[in-house]
């Protein structure tokens, strides 16, 4: 089956590309440069989300965090004119190799915990199943008639944060 | 259990696999959260997790024919959005308040 066989390569090729970078992303000692590094992996996070048959998230995923989470990120890290982190002298080395540790194991906890976890019958009140040819549609009604109370509570949010954001950059602290 | 719904293809790579990917994303963005001493990269160490997750809510929801999972991660990926602005802005006045953005240096609630 040679279609699904590619499928194999895509997904291989995306999940390296996200997983490298986003490693890149944490050895990283410029901030610019995990910045960038976290928009390959979210690149990477897009192709994997078309190969799980969802395109309108794959789209947004790419419009919404790497083009405007990750550019705000950048403005802000060059408006502060961030500099490298402190270079290595690493004055709390204890705690570095903790918070290793502790990732690490909980990273072997979690993957072990999903491997096992069996999934939830469908057949749940809100389960609609995905016709895939008309995916999109199905989202925009189910947006506006299951989820919309949520939606309109999200635009309200989006508004009281974007108000928010541009008080808390007015205002001086001293 | 992954594919034999009705109009859904099968799918072509083990559900497991995706699965893995989200967890080790995850793992590395805890990783980053708790080594980074620069706030802003914590934050987006914590942006990366949240993508992790979303990776994991698209599988299942793809493992069960489900469209649930992907409204919730089109409200993950909006609430990120507007966290990140005030988490930000919240930065840029810290800056402008602490002239520096290193975790190690803002203490003014530790002790």
């Amino acid at each position: 089956m040679p279609a699904l066989n590619g499928q194999l390569v895509v997904f291989g090729f995306a999940s390296f590309l996200a997983l490298a970078f986003a490693l890149l992303m944490v050895v990283q000692k410029t901030p610019v440069r995990s910045v960038l590094s976290l928009v390959v992996t979210f690149f990477g996070l897009s192709v994997l989300a078309i190969l799980l048959a969802a395109p309108f998230i794959a789209a947004l995923q790419i419009f919404v965090y790497a083009g405007a989470i990750l550019v705000l990120f950048l403005f802000v890290i060059m408006l502060l004119n961030l500099k490298e982190e402190a270079a290595d002298k690493d004055d709390r080395p204890v705690q570095r190799t903790l918070g290793l540790l502790v990732a690490l194991a909980l990273g072997g906890l979690l993957a072990g915990a999903t491997l096992r976890a069996p999934v939830p019958p469908r057949g749940a009140p809100t389960g609609t199943p995905i016709p895939l040819p008309d995916e999109i549609p199905a989202l925009g009604r189910l947006l506006f008639s299951d989820y919309l109370l949520a939606f309109e509570v999200l635009s309200l949010l989006l508004l009281v944060a974007a108000v928010g954001a541009l008080l808390l950059s007015k205002r001086r602290f001293e | 259990m992954t594919g034999a719904l009705p109009g859904v293809a099968p799918m072509a790579v083990p559900p497991g696999a995706f699965l893995v990917v989200g967890t080790l994303l995850f793992a590395i963005g805890l990783a980053g959260a708790l080594l980074k001493r620069n706030a802003l990269l914590i934050f987006l160490s914590i942006e990366l997790m949240m993508n992790a997750v979303n990776l994991l809510f698209l599988t299942y929801a793809r493992m069960r024919g489900d469209l649930a999972g992907q409204m919730i991660v089109f409200f993950v990926i909006a609430v990120a959005a507007a966290e990140a602005a005030v988490g930000l802005a919240i930065f840029v006045a810290l800056f402008r308040a602490h002239r520096t953005v290193d975790v190690d240096k803002i203490a003014l609630l530790k002790w």
